[in-house]
């Protein structure tokens, strides 16, 4: 029974996912399936915390399932997480699909088994479920960016995103096996503790790493592995982009946490001098700088937000850094920045849907011109995801870069900390820009005019986003303290 | 002296001959003035109120006649009231300080901001009165602080655990310097959206929030001794400016909206850095919990080249804002491009900031390293500032590009008066803040006035305007001479302590007299480039004939600028009212930097390592009260390591 709780929710999004994609094909009208699948992700979330709050210490035999699946406070984080991202994706598909054409029911299944790929994704313990999590998800997201079959931009994101993730899951493959080479074990802790007795000295283990490195960098999409995601995100349809900005990012930095942070823990690993912290550092500057500067140079605002959504990638591995010298708080701010970004970037992803509608969809600035004006609402929804993108208190976005430039001042990284604050007035500019369009501009004469839609469901995930940001913004207290808890990787 | 400046505004029209309508409002007024006074204790008030109520030309109305009295009135009130030593009596038992006060004088702006976002769009009338209500309500919740003699401690203060695991706490406080500030805040708001309402026609309800929330956002960063309050309200006035000058402004606004926003936002995310430092520098001597307080990072005693880089973040970052050269360029471009009232408040309240944050932060958290570069800084600001400033201003020829290069010379005095820190000096600077607020926010006023009529602000397009518009000539003339420091005026009394203050300072190293010559020279550059744009403008034939027909200001006009055309001789000649309360405040600044510098003299400064000084006298009893509540905020375990 205990065991049961402690994989519920797990089951529940797996089992929700299958139960859905009956009642889709049974069903006479796709109505409900938005709710069910909204309903499905709260239930899981709702479990998770249940989980939590019961206490993992209490939960008797769950040492049956390691070491494929680790339940503890990061992996219910996570869940809780992820379910949040997945639940918000729901809603936006509920308005969106409709909308424009694209009704179809499976899109509800595809998240539910996406999100079950990634919460595995973040309760791995072991590489072969590390690798199934991770092509669950993937799959399903591949599948999200080709839901549009008539578009030609569709077809070419999802083949692109497919072919590069196919490299980047086989990277990780190879790295694995020769790490499984290196050291016999296939487990995260066991690889770990291989590497730690015996240090990381054969070239075998250190092309085993390099690799996984790799693999970890692509589905986070860190720079130089970033080229598959503007093209992906801007192909998908809007909720397949948030999802896949929102969910599938999350799930990939719990993976990256638990690998580096299990395996790769050792003092050697982790040093300066010899270890991952200075290549992920390099990566992390030139994530967040490259991807600000194009993103400054965007025409179309979703594209813009997919390279936002990069940079944020590197605001994140900062944090990654940041576990180097203190791994509680490293862990524990990427935790936070993550919840705070999954609202903010949902809620932004939610807001350009309200502002289009069917064959107006709103893409670029000129689209958004005025808005400020003609739906007052949306403008207002969408200017407080940029103020928080852009992390200008009292939002949640400006408390998340906090907690991370926090503890990577603390950590000691002071030049990275100082590229990461450029790097965010950088940002400032093209997220001004929206607020520029909306509210400074007035459509040029004969343009073609995007028209806001109105849909309940739209309304709800932005109503909640926003209430969550201000709320992480004014009172971020018990969240980070959740998020502290949560931070229980390895040997910590 | 309140009335003599509105006899020069009503001397000028036919003064029309008593009716009786006039002779009955007169007589009210004078029995409601006197009722008044009979509870006030002083007929003065009262008898004024009636008298310039009496005397404002008849055309206006009693709609403005009448707050035209009773806002001189009030004035004077104040100044009676606050004359230094009259009634010591009354100040034997001190007020009581309600512990909230000035949360409610932070939330009354920013909770009306919000309730403003809930009415309707379309009811102009009731967004633009309760707007005006809530800023008045604000007024008058910082009245009771008048009447705390403020010496050399904080006032009124406030401490609440925001978020006990990082120290941060929500502490608000009043000294005889943020006073005047917040002073100046809660005055100069009301009249810059009382006179915009004429202008700005679109979007009022955006308006209306914008101003509100840009004043709340001021107020808490005047307020605010936790640094962390501090940075959040720093930049939650930065989005209501930057909306303003963007959506109300003029042709290019939207480029100068942006270069402001990334201006500021370079120097503050800087400072954030060295916050978040300073903080982390705290809980490591502590060996415990990271404090955001000011009073405790004051005693953190870093390095020579730990400081010198936290004090170069925060520096920048006030600097930027002040604006000294070379980072003021964004100023010119925002003041041209903003409409009236954002101009009014950004000229006389929101630079002050970058004034106050540096002589608050930077030379209380950093008192070393800020005497050890005082001197340079004093170099760029006698040079970069005071001349270079007023030579820009001299070749202008938009009267509002003039007035803002105004603004990089008069604040050059203020930077100047505060690296000199003689008491002389630092009493100056901050009276100078106060009347470079009045004195510009005037002149702002006055430029949108001519613009509202001819949408032009070129200095060649006018020319002879004192005979159309005689009202309008004699108010420009009276804020132009305040500019000026004409004595009478308050810009005299704040430049002349400054000069004085700099040429006794030991703190310029040897250049103090010099700096002091170059700024006497500024003031001359300034009578220069002041002067001949009145005389081009106001004096000599009419050129254009657009000029001829040009209506004086009307009643919304002069009910605006009245306030602050009596408070430039309220200052100029009454300064001791306000020098009384920076006196103590300004001593202890002073007092602090010295043991500072005293305890690790110049040449071989402080290596380190970091350590933590004792608790100043002034902030034990407010500290304790905090380390208790942090000692019962870190009882309960915490999961820190599972």
């Amino acid at each position: 029974m205990a065991l049961l709780l402690a994989i519920s929710p797990l089951v529940i999004v797996g089992v929700g996912a299958m139960l859905l994609m009956m009642a889709e094909a049974f069903a006479k009208n796709r109505g409900g399936l938005a709710i069910g699948a909204t309903i499905i992700f709260l239930t899981g979330a709702v479990f998770a915390g249940a989980v939590w709050m019961f206490g993992i210490d209490k939960l008797e035999g769950i040492a049956v399932l390691s070491p494929w699946l680790v339940v503890d406070r990061f992996t219910l984080f996570f869940d809780a997480l992820l379910c949040l991202g997945g639940a918000l994706a729901a809603l936006l598909a509920g308005g969106y699909l409709p909308e424009h054409n694209l009704d179809r029911g499976e899109f509800y299944s595809l998240l539910l088994f996406a999100t079950f790929g990634a919460m595995t994704l973040a309760a791995a313990g072991d590489a072969l479920t590390l690798f199934l999590g991770l092509e669950t998800m993937s799959i399903g997201a591949y599948s999200m960016t080709a839901f549009r079959r008539t578009s030609a931009r569709s077809a070419e994101g999802a083949l692109k995103y497919f072919l590069l993730g196919s490299f980047g899951a086989a990277l990780l493959l190879y790295g694995f096996a020769l790490l499984y080479g290196a050291t016999g074990h296939t487990d995260l802790a066991g690889i770990g503790a291989a590497l730690k007795a015996g240090g990381v000295k054969s070239p075998m283990a250190i092309c085993g790493f390099v690799l996984v490195l790799a693999g970890l960098l692509f589905k986070v999409s860190g720079v130089p592995f970033h080229a598959w995601t503007p093209d992906a995100y801007e192909g998908a349809p809007t909720p397949g982009t948030t999802y896949m900005a929102v969910a599938v990012k999350s799930g990939a930095f719990a993976m990256m946490l638990r690998v580096l942070l299990t395996s790769f823990g050792d003092p050697q690993s982790m040093s300066w001098s010899s270890g991952w912290p200075p290549v992920l550092a390099a990566i992390a500057v030139a994530t967040m700088t490259v991807a600000n500067l194009i993103a400054g140079r965007q025409e179309s605002v979703k594209r813009m937000l997919a390279y936002s959504s990069i940079a944020h990638a590197g605001y994140v591995l900062v944090g990654v850094v940041a576990t180097m010298r203190s791994p509680q708080t490293g862990v524990a701010s990427v935790l936070f920045y993550l919840l705070t970004y999954t609202v903010s970037t949902a809620g932004a992803f939610g807001a350009l849907i309200l502002c289009g509608s069917r064959g107006k969809e709103a893409v670029s600035y000129e689209d958004l011109s005025g808005i400020g004006r003609r739906h007052p609402a949306a403008a207002l929804a969408f200017a407080l995801f940029v103020i928080s993108l852009a992390g200008v208190p009292p939002t949640a976005g400006f408390f998340g870069k906090w907690f991370v430039f926090k503890a990577a001042i603390e950590g000691g990284f002071y030049w990275l900390t100082i590229i990461a604050f450029i790097n965010s007035v950088i940002g400032a500019y093209y997220y001004l820009r929206v607020l520029v369009y909306m509210y400074m501009r007035e459509p040029a004469a004969g343009a073609p005019v995007a028209v806001p839609m109105r849909s309940g469901y739209v309304t709800a995930a932005l109503l909640v986003s926003a209430v969550l940001v201000l709320f992480l913004g004014i009172d971020p207290g018990r969240s980070l303290e959740w998020a502290m808890r949560a931070a229980t990787l390895g040997g910590m | 002296m309140a009335n003599h400046s509105h006899s020069t505004a009503s001397s000028t029209p036919a003064r029309a001959p008593f009716g009786t309508s006039e002779i009955l409002g007169l007589a009210l007024v004078a029995i409601v003035g006197v009722i008044a006074a009979r509870f006030l204790n002083s007929t003065l008030p009262a008898l004024l109120a009636a008298l310039v109520a009496g005397l404002t030309p008849r055309r206006h109305g009693w709609s403005v006649r009448a707050p035209l009295g009773i806002m001189c009135g009030l004035i004077a009130l104040f100044v009676v009231k606050l004359w230094p030593s009259t009634d010591v009596a009354d100040i034997t038992a001190p007020p009581s300080e309600a512990g909230s006060l000035l949360s409610w004088v932070i939330g009354l702006p920013i909770g009306g901001a919000i309730a403003i976002l809930f009415m309707p769009r379309q009811a102009h009338r009731v967004l633009k009165w309760s707007t005006l209500a809530i800023m008045i309500a604000t007024l008058g919740a910082t009245l009771p602080l008048l009447r705390v003699p403020m010496g050399r401690a904080f006032h009124f203060n406030e401490d609440i655990v925001w978020m006990a695991r990082f120290g941060i706490h929500y502490h608000v406080a009043v000294d005889g310097i943020s006073i005047w500030l917040v002073m100046l805040t809660v005055f100069i708001v009301p009249i810059a959206a009382y006179a915009s309402f004429g202008s700005i026609k679109m979007r009022i309800k955006d308006w209306c929030f914008a101003l509100l929330l840009l004043e709340g956002g001021m107020l808490g960063a005047f307020l605010a001794l936790d640094l962390f309050a501090f940075y959040v309200f720093w930049e939650l006035m930065l989005i209501p400016m930057y909306v303003i000058i963007g959506v109300w402004g003029g042709k290019d606004r939207i480029k100068a909206a942006i270069k402001f926003f990334l201006y500021t936002m370079f120097g503050s995310v800087l400072m954030l850095a060295a916050i978040l430092y300073l903080a982390y520098s705290y809980a490591k001597i502590t060996g415990g919990q990271p404090s955001f307080d000011y009073f405790e990072l004051q005693r953190v005693l870093l390095p020579r080249n730990v400081q010198l880089w936290l004090w170069g973040a925060f520096t920048l970052s006030f600097v930027i804002k002040v604006p000294m050269f070379p980072v003021h360029t964004w100023l010119p471009d925002a003041h041209t491009e903003a409409p009236t009232g954002g101009s009014v408040i950004l000229a006389a309240v929101m630079l002050k900031l970058g004034t106050y944050g540096y002589l608050r932060f930077c030379m209380g958290l950093f008192p070393e390293a800020s005497a050890e570069l005082a001197a340079n800084l004093a170099g760029v600001a006698v040079l970069g500032g005071i001349l270079y400033g007023a030579l820009c201003a001299w070749k202008q020829d938009d009267v509002k590009r003039l007035v803002a290069y105004s603004s990089v010379a008069h604040l050059g005095y203020v930077m100047l008066g505060i690296f000199a820190a003689t008491p002389a000096a630092l009493e100056g600077a901050v009276l100078q803040m106060v009347n470079h607020g009045i004195s510009t926010g005037a002149l702002f006023l006055l430029v949108g006035v001519i613009y509202d009529r001819r949408h032009t602000r070129m200095v060649d397009e006018f020319g002879g305007l004192a005979k159309p518009m005689p009202v309008y000539a004699a108010l420009f003339v009276i804020a132009t001479l305040a500019s000026i420091g004409l004595p009478g005026t308050n810009g005299f009394i704040g430049e002349f302590m400054i000069i004085t203050g700099t040429f006794v300072s030991n703190k310029l190293g040897h250049f103090n007299g010099v700096q002091a010559v170059g700024a006497a020279i500024g003031v001359i550059l300034g009578a220069l480039y002041m002067l001949s744009v009145v005389q081009k403008m106001f004096f000599g034939p009419i050129t254009k004939k657009e000029n001829r027909r040009l209506a004086d200001v009307n009643g919304r006009e002069l009910l605006a600028l009245s306030p602050l055309i009596v408070m430039i001789f309220v200052i100029g000649l009454f300064p001791n009212i306000f020098l009384v309360q920076i006196r103590d405040a300004a001593a202890r600044v002073r007092d602090d930097l010295q043991t500072r510098i005293d305890m690790n003299p110049a040449p071989q400064f402080y290596k380190g390592p970091m350590r933590l000084l004792p608790r100043r006298p002034e902030a034990t009893k407010l500290t304790s009260t905090a380390a208790a509540e942090g000692a019962t905020a870190a009882a309960p375990p915490q999961a820190q390591g599972h």
